[in-house]
């Protein structure tokens, strides 16, 4: 049992940037340093809150000295710590890159005042939506989660309209509109889970979890919600136009970090919290979902003629990979595939961040992002290319990658277990995001065509070196394997524990 | 009043809230959508009443008939203000009918549009059936969390078991609530300034004079509501709506000293609860406990909770009326640009 003054920690990745973001909006002065230290101090925490996983295991926190039914538990397990550490890390890059990103902004004189107000406001929201998924990831309530969610899309819908243009408003409102009804449908669930047991604990649930209809009904409805919000196919309408259009830096948080918080929810609630109401078929279904979702991401982001705009769509086709992981973690024994599921969303995380970073220096140097315009521009910024490289890398899944590693896992469940139709699926789309990485890739190499459009400033390191370290930590991910594998299985074997302190 | 009174009143409200319900969605007209919701929001107080929820029915007046009434108002004069809203309105209608009437012309097209009409109602329908059937089903002897929650009152400080619930035992979702109130201002400010308009000059004497009333006495019972929630229903929500209530009011009436408010004392008041909410709650994080009132204490400290956080909610919610960030905020180069 561990000691209360350890488990206290786990309060912290909460309250620092909640703390954070009020600061924030009361200075505004234009200064890097209090979001970056609240940033690097998150880092820090999850830091240590990994020694203490390795040391005693799964930890629990009583918010408040109240016990479970009554009160709420926060968490902490290998996956949920996998998923602090992925926040943090892409957290402290993003931040340093959004400093770098609005400086060069500010300091082109063009319209400053107008990045200079994207630049305060940013910090707050940021820092609260980094509350929102350190919370969400935490949290072992139901209800709690609900909450959580709802300040994520909130900040997440914020960031997103921050642009100011007409295009990004009428996305992020498109964006509100989803996500709103995702969270109405969540509360839904719950309502039906609530009336029928009684309880809202995560762990005391898993106690009592039938098969029965309106049980069945609440995770059906929870389910529904937490999928259009993480943009599965068919319900990924809002996700390209809205990840698309906004600044560089929100674009990266949203696609990185802002769909993984319901992605892992999902899969949370269906192999550990309602495993014993999953059949077979609900499986095979959302895996169908996860096979046209790469195809159709895939396909869409080859014929996009927007740097950008591929970048997103290739999201959608990566959303993909995660649900087919759900038909193929059914009958497994090992566990591999929450450890596939996992390492997917690490290096998905980190690339798609990097990559979002990369292609926004990119439209900072040209003032566009289309892609037969873009030729040469490896000779003005060659660090940002090879980040983008790096992380196509990933994409496509190839070794030593953290992409790789979650691939190859998912590729021995699905033959082992003798459905191997769905390996046919995660080849192919492997083929198809080599596709679409080489296809913006080889122009970026070509000789450019008369003169330089590009801004002639040098990039500055803090626009270089967060998308470069990011996609090499994707990189080198699958070199970590071991490692990763002690944390999901600290303290006792189990990938997940139970809501029970 | 006897049982039979009871259901026919019951019924009646039953009734009048799908009527109005269902005028709301069908009518063309948003300001007359605007009005039933408001409407729809006091029927669904009474309900709330009739439910034995008399905290939810205060919320649902303050928030859902009164201030969301407003909210509405300032989005559709916004709509209406501009050459290109109004435009935009008028296109919307008169594509979406031309559309409409551009198929429904062949009769072929009449009828598919008509079967795709009634597919998607039925589907609906459907789905709304099973929904209530597992809900008439579900085995009605477990009693919920109401049972711990009387069992621990005596601990929590308060009298009132909502209160004990939303700042106690689950004060943590509190805290987050209100974060999320505070995020929504960080997004309206900013998306847009506020210019408030020249003075209008339609204000007749006798309104602001009866406002300068009315909204001290506002306040004092938006400080009522706060206090008699540690015993009875209400607390800081409510409290803040009416406050808000009272900002509105003074706003409309154009005081004169509203327009020269600056940006930091606005800001300084919006963090004011959550962080106090914040604060308190990391204090007594020295001994590892986060969010847990020491005994003694812990009823005078949600009072001092609920009463800075309902100020920063009541202010909040005024700042969502307004619509933007003050004309003094972020006052810098680009700021003239931008207006020129």
């Amino acid at each position: 049992m561990p000691t209360v003054s350890a488990s206290f920690w786990m309060v912290l990745p909460v309250v620092l940037p909640l703390a954070g973001g009020l600061l924030c909006f009361l200075w505004r002065q234009r200064s890097l340093w209090l979001p970056l230290a609240f940033a690097l101090v998150n880092l820090i925490v999850v830091i240590r809150l990994t020694r203490l996983l390795l040391i005693q295991g799964p930890l629990h926190y009583q918010i408040g000295g109240w016990e479970t039914p009554l009160g709420i538990v926060l968490v902490l397990d290998g996956p949920a710590l996998l998923m602090l550490l992925l926040t943090a890390l892409c957290g402290a890059g993003v931040t340093c890159y959004a400093r770098g990103y609005f400086a060069y902004r500010i300091s082109a004189q063009k319209q400053p005042g107008r990045h200079e107000r994207q630049e305060r406001f940013f910090w707050p929201l940021w820092l609260m939506l980094l509350a929102a998924l350190n919370g969400l990831f935490l949290s072992g309530d139901i209800f709690n989660i609900y909450v959580t969610l709802e300040l994520l899309s909130i900040s997440a819908v914020a960031l997103a309209a921050l642009s100011g243009k007409p295009v990004a408003q009428l996305a992020s409102f498109r964006y509100l509109l989803a996500s709103l009804l995702g969270s109405l449908s969540y509360l839904l669930g719950i309502f039906f889970i609530y009336r029928s047991h009684g309880v809202l604990d995560l762990g005391l649930l898993r106690a009592v979890v039938e098969p029965g209809s309106s049980m069945t009904a609440g995770l059906v409805l929870m389910s529904c919600g937490l999928l259009l919000k993480s943009a599965a196919f068919p319900l990924h309408f809002w996700l390209p136009p809205a990840h698309a259009n906004a600044l560089a830096p929100v674009s990266a948080i949203l696609s990185g970090l802002v769909i993984k918080g319901s992605l892992y929810l999902l899969f949370r609630f269906w192999f550990d919290t309602f495993a014993s109401l999953i059949s077979p078929a609900a499986l095979n279904v959302i895996g169908m979902l996860g096979i046209l979702a790469v195809f159709w991401g895939g396909i869409l982001a080859l014929l996009q003629q927007r740097l950008k705009l591929l970048v997103a769509y290739s999201t959608v086709s990566q959303v993909g990979y995660f649900l087919i992981a759900f038909p193929l973690a059914y009958h497994d024994a090992t566990l591999s595939v929450w450890t596939a599921f996992l390492f997917m969303i690490l290096a998905h995380g980190c690339a798609k961040v990097a990559m979002f970073m990369a292609a926004g220096t990119m439209y900072l140097h040209s003032g566009h992002d289309r892609m037969r315009d873009l030729h040469g521009i490896r000779l003005v910024m060659p660090l940002t290319v090879f980040a983008y490289g790096m992380a196509g890398v990933n994409l496509m899944g190839l070794p030593p990658s953290g992409g790789f590693v979650g691939k190859w896992l998912l590729l021995t469940g699905a033959f082992d277990d003798g459905q191997w139709w769905w390996s046919v699926a995660i080849m192919a789309g492997g083929l198809l995001a080599a596709a679409y990485v080489f296809r913006v890739m080889s122009p970026l190499f070509q000789a450019p065509v008369g003169a330089s459009i590009f801004d002639g400033r040098p990039t500055p390191a803090l626009l270089e070196w967060p998308p470069l370290v990011l996609s090499l930590i994707a990189l080198l991910l699958g070199l970590f394997a071991p490692g990763i594998m002690a944390l999901l299985t600290a303290n006792g074997g189990a990938v997940i524990s139970g809501g029970l302190p | 009043m006897n049982s039979l009174s009871l259901t026919l009143f019951d019924c009646v409200v039953l009734v009048t809230l799908l009527g109005l319900a269902w005028q709301l969605l069908a009518t063309p007209d948003l300001f007359k959508a605007m009005v039933l919701f408001m409407s729809f929001g006091l029927v669904m107080a009474l309900a709330w009443v009739r439910l034995a929820a008399p905290d939810v029915a205060l919320a649902e007046a303050a928030l859902g008939a009164g201030l969301t009434g407003p909210l509405f108002l300032s989005a559709l004069h916004r709509l209406r203000g501009t050459r290109k809203g109004e435009r935009r309105q008028q296109l919307d209608s008169i594509e979406h009918r031309g559309k409409i009437e551009k198929v429904t012309q062949r009769t072929s097209g009449r009828i598919i549009y008509l079967l795709l009409r009634i597919l998607f109602a039925g589907l609906l329908l459907t789905l709304l059936v099973h929904l209530a059937t597992i809900l008439l089903h579900v085995e009605y002897e477990n009693p919920g969390l109401g049972v711990f929650v009387a069992e621990q009152q005596e601990e929590s400080g308060v009298i009132s078991p909502v209160t004990a619930v939303l700042l106690n035992f689950r004060g943590y979702d509190t805290l987050l609530e209100i974060m999320v109130l505070f995020v929504a201002v960080v997004a309206v400010w900013s998306l847009a300034t506020v210019r408030f308009s020249e003075k209008s000059g339609q204000v007749s004497p006798i309104q602001q004079g009866v406002v300068r009333i009315l909204a001290p006495l506002m306040i004092l019972v938006a400080v009522s509501l706060i206090w008699q929630g540690t015993h009875l229903a209400g607390g800081a929500f409510q409290g803040g709506a009416v406050l808000a209530a009272a900002g509105v009011l003074m706003m409309v009436s154009e005081l004169p000293w509203l327009r020269l408010i600056p940006s930091l004392p606005v800001r300084l008041m919006l963090v004011f609860g959550p962080l106090v909410f914040l604060g308190l709650g990391v204090s007594c994080l020295a001994d590892g406990r986060f969010l847990e009132y020491p005994g003694e204490l812990a009823g005078f400290l949600i009072l001092l909770i609920e009463l800075a956080c309902g100020l920063s909610i009541g202010l909040t919610l005024a700042c969502l009326f307004v619509g933007g960030r003050p004309v003094d905020d972020l006052v810098d180069r680009g700021q003239l640009e931008e207006g020129s």
